[in-house]
């Protein structure tokens, strides 16, 4: 039974890792930011715990800046992924300034709150 | 010419009105005394001569003097008021229960003397002033063990007393060595009463009775409860004296010798000398009159007060108090004033430092609490007039620039909110130009 | 083709048509929203109303005179004495802020108005404001046509106008457009799945924070609405997009405002966002995953993720709520938690639950308040459902949610107005539709032209066709797509179709239904008719109910109108013969007014914060005279107000508020008990009244010297005659008493220059003047 869901495990990580594979560059590349801010945040929260919550302002935007960029960057992989038919009409220029505007506004209400 | 000198004489009496009672200069100046009868201005000469010889103005009347009137025009005519007329009824002119209330109630001082005949507009007056007679009006105080030796057989109605209060400022810093001649009647202070102060006792063995008639049942006033002389200071520092004895400032007994009953001491004169002269300094405000002024607070390092503090400030506080000698204003120094820093309850509570010339000053950190505070200096010292004074400041709490600009242990999420925007940065180039 | 292009420039020129008349149309809801909202200033004058605005209007008064540095680090020492308040940290500034920018902005152009008029003229033009974003609103849920009715119910509903009449400068005047700005928004986001109205839509969030405490509506209705899309199936990319930004910017926003501040991370009511943020990345995780791997692989992978993840989500999930619980409240607010539980605030916080705005409304407050719409919210809902789409999926959720709260507390009335007005407006619209279509259809000559107009709604009253084409086109489409479900499509209103989709269009338009002309033509007179009492019961309220302002009173007698002044006056006295620094006590009603308009520093305002503060006066109005002295002395008080409405019949003064004193004084004082003051559980004031209460203190002050008036003392509130009638005060004297006696100041006397003995006072038989002063005195009052 183990073997058998070991197997199953095994065939799904690999059928996992083909398709993923095929996957366009762009769209890898976004993957890996946010990779970067997912794991930039872990750091933070890891670091919280062990110091403690003391300027709970700055854990707060550092920690939602990291999360912030992350969903944001899933957004236009949804947007730019072209096996995405809601999203066929959307010009991909007009996704990355839309992109652009939200990092924008992300960043200096961070920078604000901050400290 | 010669209503010229009048007028010119009149013009300059009028600084000399001026410089009657004022707060500048806090001595009486003009004394009333009313009395029963005019006999008592011989029979009572050396109490009256020292206070003549003091400076002040002593204006003698008869207590039904129908042109009787201590304020004309809405001001006082005089400074202080001595009721020796025990047996008056009813005052003249327009003197009356209410209007020597309202005397003292402005702010001046009064020494009321009774006997057995004392009549009920003395007795209520006493009461006003928290003060109880006897309220059996034929009983005077006995004491067979505390009497004053004579020749004559007495009934013990002349009693000795040396149950005397224990303050240098009441009594003056000489201690009275001999005691005091007393005949008269007895009174009582509430003892809850914060303002009233025995200053005489009667001793351990004395009693309000008649002396003429056998008890019937217990005297309602004995012992230590009686109170010979009494004074009280009111909340706006008034000064009253009251006692049961006119025979105490006679000059019989001001000149008599004294010998207590069990007692071997023979003194030639009497306490009463000193001790009425005493007293009466500290009545009329020769003695104890304190004054505060110049409250003064400032951040350290400047000078100008401010309008708000902010919390965790530091702080510089002074304030000046002054003793009145009779003449001038003497630095006061003593070592235990202190200034609270209050808010529903004292927050800082500091002892103040002098520098011996009358300055006292601390300073302290202002609490980590904001709200509106009050630099609070209450005084209150048996036998001086009462400080008590208030300056409201409010505590704000930092703004929000005041904090600490970057704090040590955040600077990992400094480092991960640029990081996050140079990611951004970077990976908008890469994503661009990404074939 | 000749025809084709001929129709298309019809349309063309149609639509044209349509815009501009929309465009006028809206001018016209937002000069109509302005100009109902302005009766009280043509009644009365244009003055601040009520009690909170007054605070408001200080606050923006510093703010103009001060800036707004000052304005974020201002700390209060006049009022709450002796602690202060910190109001920068405890207000919410978004009203303030825009009426002093809208100051700043006239001034700049040197329009001179002051502050005040600037203040009390916010509320209607926001409330202009809010009308179009209703239009835009409900265009997003159902189509124009919808969203003009939408408008102009929402520009006169009479819920809304009583909390945004010139004069109401309350949080809610803009909080509601707010509050609508931010719905459109998300729904915008949701249909159109772009990230620019998605950061739109966060910083409109922001600005509902910055306004009114009721955001936590917000933040609570649209992870619902995202939970119900995800759970009946109707999961799309577009939802992400509208959702994750939002919680995260949003979170971030609200953190910013000081009045939030941790709270936005911390408290029970922003943790549905945080679960629902959750919960949405794992689906989106699942469709990714589903997406890109085989139907069998899929399966095995969902066994395995379904075994371990588990494990690990009820592990957390159980940590979290051991936090939760660990906090008494369960992190909830006090009133949050009354709002759950209606009957939470009469047990536990008695201060939340004397305000007579957090109780529960009637029923006739209902039709008082949203009228006809009351009958037209159900039909509303029931054309939601035809289609149903995400957009008015989240109507639905929103009318649901606000009518059970609408029922907890009077206030959220307010909240339900705009939700009711969409569900009506769309009800109207879509009936309209039917009814014009059956008449255009059994007309003559119109009939032939069904094919091509197919698409057109062109009623006779009001029609709207967007510009764009071709992104309504893909709207309609993508909406249409998810609601599988939905066969019947005949009360659909399609807003443009293509030349090429006609053909499928008219196979559907053939099974529409058509009522007959009669029919409809009475029933379209009916509704106008429904439209018009609307429109008279708004105007009336309007003008009657709701533009009182409340501090100056009128009453029209047999000899004309009456108008009693007496706050104003009694504030002015108080303002000219009163040391600047004296502290007033009152009851924390007047609080904010005694401030803002006799500048002086008081005890308790309205902002009831502390409630061992609040406890203390009221402890001290129902004692006795001397402990009440003791009290207000160690406050540092030096005069107390009390509002007395007996000789006028004024019914909201004090006496009738007394209970509230006794209860919250006894809460926290626990001496003070209420059946001491009631006699066989009435609250009586008579002759019948207990000790207790004819001794306190505010029945001292109240009724000082009424039995002067007219020999009887007779209360025209309670309706009876007085209990106690000669009332002697020892320790407070009479200052100021106003014209018709609604409020009166007392000072705090002194204390006494000397102590008196414990003799009596014997009565001498000469001291003639003053015995014959006191019998005299004696036979007129008789002390008890």
């Amino acid at each position: 039974m183990a073997r058998s869901t070991s197997k199953d495990a095994q065939a799904l990580f690999q059928s996992l890792r083909s398709a993923y594979v095929a996957t366009p560059s762009s769209l890898k590349i976004i993957d890996l930011y946010v990779c970067f801010a997912v794991f930039t945040a872990i750091i933070q929260v890891v670091y919280m715990a062990v110091v403690g919550s003391f300027p709970f302002n700055s854990f707060l935007s550092g920690v939602l800046s990291c999360v912030g960029t992350a969903v944001l960057a899933v957004c236009l992989r949804i947007q730019v992924n072209k096996e995405n038919k809601e999203f066929k009409d959307l010009p991909p220029e007009r996704a990355f300034a839309d992109f652009v505007l939200c990092n924008l506004v992300l960043h200096l209400v961070i920078m604000n709150f901050l400290g | 010419m010669v209503k010229l000198c009048v007028l010119i004489a009149a013009v300059s009496l009028l600084p000399i009105l001026c410089l009657s009672f004022s707060p500048d200069n806090p001595t009486d100046r003009r004394v009333l005394v009313l009395l029963d009868d005019l006999s008592l201005k011989s029979s009572h000469s050396i109490f009256f001569n020292s206070i003549k010889s003091r400076g002040f103005d002593v204006d003698f009347k008869l207590a039904d003097d129908p042109k009787l009137s201590l304020q004309r025009y809405g001001q006082y005519l005089y400074d202080a008021l001595i009721l020796f007329s025990p047996s008056t009824d009813r005052f003249g002119g327009s003197l009356d229960l209410a209007g020597v209330l309202d005397f003292v109630d402005s702010g001046h001082d009064l020494i009321l003397a009774a006997d057995e005949s004392a009549s009920d507009l003395i007795r209520n007056i006493a009461t006003e002033c928290g003060v109880d007679f006897d309220e059996d009006s034929s009983a005077i105080v006995i004491d067979h063990k505390s009497y004053a030796v004579s020749e004559t057989e007495g009934d013990h109605t002349l009693i000795v007393s040396d149950d005397f209060i224990q303050s240098d400022v009441i009594l003056g810093s000489t201690k009275v060595e001999a005691p005091v001649l007393y005949k008269g009647i007895a009174h009582s202070v509430n003892a809850a009463n914060s303002l009233v102060l025995k200053v005489l006792s009667a001793s351990p063995s004395a009693y309000s009775a008649n002396p003429s008639s056998k008890l019937s049942s217990p005297p309602l006033l004995s012992g230590s409860a009686i109170s010979l002389v009494s004074v009280v200071q009111a909340r706006n520092n008034a000064r009253i004296t009251i006692t049961g004895s006119l025979d105490m400032f006679s000059n019989r007994l001001l000149r008599s010798g004294v010998q207590k009953a069990g007692d071997s001491n023979k003194y030639s004169k009497s306490g009463n000398e000193q001790f009425v002269t005493e007293l009466s300094r500290w009545v009329f405000h020769e003695r104890g009159h304190l004054k505060a002024v110049n409250l003064r607070h400032h951040k350290v390092g400047e000078t100008d007060e401010p309008a708000i503090y902010r919390i965790n400030d530091d702080l510089e506080f002074s304030v000046e108090i002054y003793e009145w000698s009779g003449k001038s204003w003497e630095p006061y120094v003593t070592n235990d004033v202190q200034v609270q820093f209050y808010m529903m309850s004292p927050y800082v509570l500091k002892t103040l430092s002098t520098d011996q010339k009358g300055l006292y000053h601390t300073s302290f950190k202002v609490p980590d609490v904001y709200g509106v505070f009050q630099f609070k200096v209450e005084y209150q010292r048996l036998g001086y007039t009462a400080l008590s004074l208030s300056k409201q400041i409010p505590v704000r709490p930092f703004r929000h620039n005041e904090y600490e600009r970057f704090i040590p242990t955040a600077f990992p999420y400094y480092g991960a909110s640029f990081t996050t925007m140079a990611g951004f940065f970077i990976f908008s180039i890469v994503y661009l130009y990404n074939k | 083709m000749a025809a084709a292009a001929e129709t298309s420039s019809d349309r063309t020129l149609r639509n044209a048509f349509g815009s501009v008349l929309s465009f006028f149309i809206l001018l016209l809801i937002g000069v109509l929203a302005f100009s109902i909202r302005l009766f009280s200033v043509i009644k009365y004058e244009s003055v601040i109303h009520e009690f909170d605005p007054y605070f408001n209007y200080r606050v923006t008064q510093f703010l103009t005179k001060n800036g707004i540095y000052d304005f974020w680090n201002w700390f209060d020492d006049r009022t709450w004495y002796p602690l202060g308040r910190v109001i920068g940290g405890t207000v919410y500034p978004g009203l303030t802020l825009t009426a002093g920018t809208l100051w700043r902005i006239l001034n700049s152009l040197n329009i001179p108005l002051s502050v005040e008029t600037v203040c009390v003229f916010t509320a209607p033009i926001f409330s202009a404001f809010a009308s179009w974003a209703t239009y835009l609103l409900t265009k997003e849920v159902k189509g124009a046509g919808a969203g003009l009715t939408a408008a102009v119910l929402l520009a006169m509903v009479p819920s809304y106008i009583s909390r945004s009449v010139a004069g109401s400068y309350d949080n809610e005047a803009v909080a509601i457009f707010a509050l609508i700005i931010t719905f459109y928004l998300y729904i915008k986001t949701l249909n159109t799945g772009s990230l620019f109205y998605a950061t739109l839509n966060a910083i409109a969030y922001f600005y509902m924070v910055c306004s009114w405490g009721g955001y936590t509506f917000i933040i609570n209705l649209i992870p619902m609405h995202v939970l119900l899309c995800i759970v009946t199936g109707r999961y799309s990319s577009r939802l992400y997009i509208a959702y994750a930004p939002l919680v995260v910017l949003g979170t971030l926003l609200a953190s910013l405002v000081p009045v939030v501040g941790f709270n936005a991370v911390l408290t029970s009511e922003h943790f549905a966002s945080f679960l629902v943020f959750i919960i949405i990345h794992v689906v989106a995780l699942v469709y990714y995953i589903k997406g890109i791997l085989s139907a069998k692989m899929f399966k095995v992978a969902v066994t395995l993720v379904v075994s371990i993840g588990l494990v690990v989500c009820c592990a957390v999930i159980a940590v979290l709520i051991a936090l939760v619980a660990s906090s008494p409240t369960m992190g909830w607010s006090g009133r949050s938690l009354s709002l759950l539980d209606p009957t939470y605030a009469s047990k536990y916080i008695p201060i939340i639950a004397s305000v007579s705005e957090h109780q529960p409304p009637t029923w006739p407050s209902y039709f008082m308040d949203i009228n006809v719409l009351a009958f037209l919210v159900p039909a509303g809902i029931i054309a939601c459902f035809l289609p149903l789409s995400d957009a008015s999926s989240f109507a639905i959720l929103y009318i649901v949610t606000s009518v059970y709260f609408s029922g907890v507390m009077v206030r959220l009335m307010l909240v339900f107005a705009p939700a009711a007005c969409i569900m009506s407006g769309i009800a109207l619209s879509q009936a309209f539709d039917v009814f014009t279509r059956s008449i255009k259809f059994q007309l003559p000559g119109i009939s032939g032209k069904s094919e091509f107009d197919a698409g057109d709604t062109s009623s006779s009253s009001v029609v709207a066709a967007n510009d764009a084409a071709k992104p309504d086109k893909s709207e309609e489409t993508l909406k249409e797509r998810p609601s599988r479900k939905n066969k019947k499509k005949e009360k659909e209103q399609v807003e443009k179709a293509s030349v090429e989709k006609a053909s499928t269009k008219s196979k559907k338009e053939k099974r529409l239904l058509v009522l007959p002309l009669e029919a409809s033509v009475i029933a379209l007179l009916l509704l106008v008719f429904l439209g018009a009492f609307y429109v008279v019961h708004c105007v009336w309220a309007a003008a009657e109910a709701y533009s009182a302002p409340s501090i100056v009173l009128t009453s029209h007698s047999h000899d004309g109108l009456h108008v009693f002044d007496d706050f104003r006056e009694a504030y002015a006295w108080l303002r000219h013969n009163t040391e600047v620094d004296d502290k007033v006590a009152s009851w924390w009603d007047y609080g904010y007014q005694t401030t803002a308009m006799a500048n002086r520093t008081v005890i308790v305002d309205n902002n009831t914060w502390n409630n061992t503060h609040i406890a203390t006066v009221g402890t001290a109005m129902s004692s006795p005279e001397k402990a009440a002295w003791e009290i207000f002395n160690s406050l540092d008080v030096k005069y107390v107000l009390v509002v007395f409405g007996g000789l006028v019949g004024y019914p909201s003064d004090d006496i009738n508020k007394f209970l509230w004193m006794v209860r919250i004084g006894g809460g926290v004082f626990p001496h003070i008990k209420e059946p001491d003051y009631l006699r066989d559980g009435q609250y009586r004031i008579d002759s019948q009244a207990t000790p207790t209460m004819l001794n306190c203190l505010m029945y001292k002050l109240s009724y000082y010297r009424f039995v002067d008036v007219d020999g009887k003392g007779f209360d025209r509130v309670r309706q009876t005659e007085i209990g106690k009638k000669y009332i002697k005060l020892t320790h407070f004297e009479e200052v100021f008493t106003t014209h018709h006696w609604m409020v009166r100041i007392y000072k705090l006397k002194p204390p006494r220059n000397r102590i008196r003995g414990k003799t009596k006072k014997s009565k001498t038989k000469t001291s003639a003047t003053s015995s014959s002063r006191k019998s005299v005195a004696r036979k007129k009052n008789p002390w008890h």
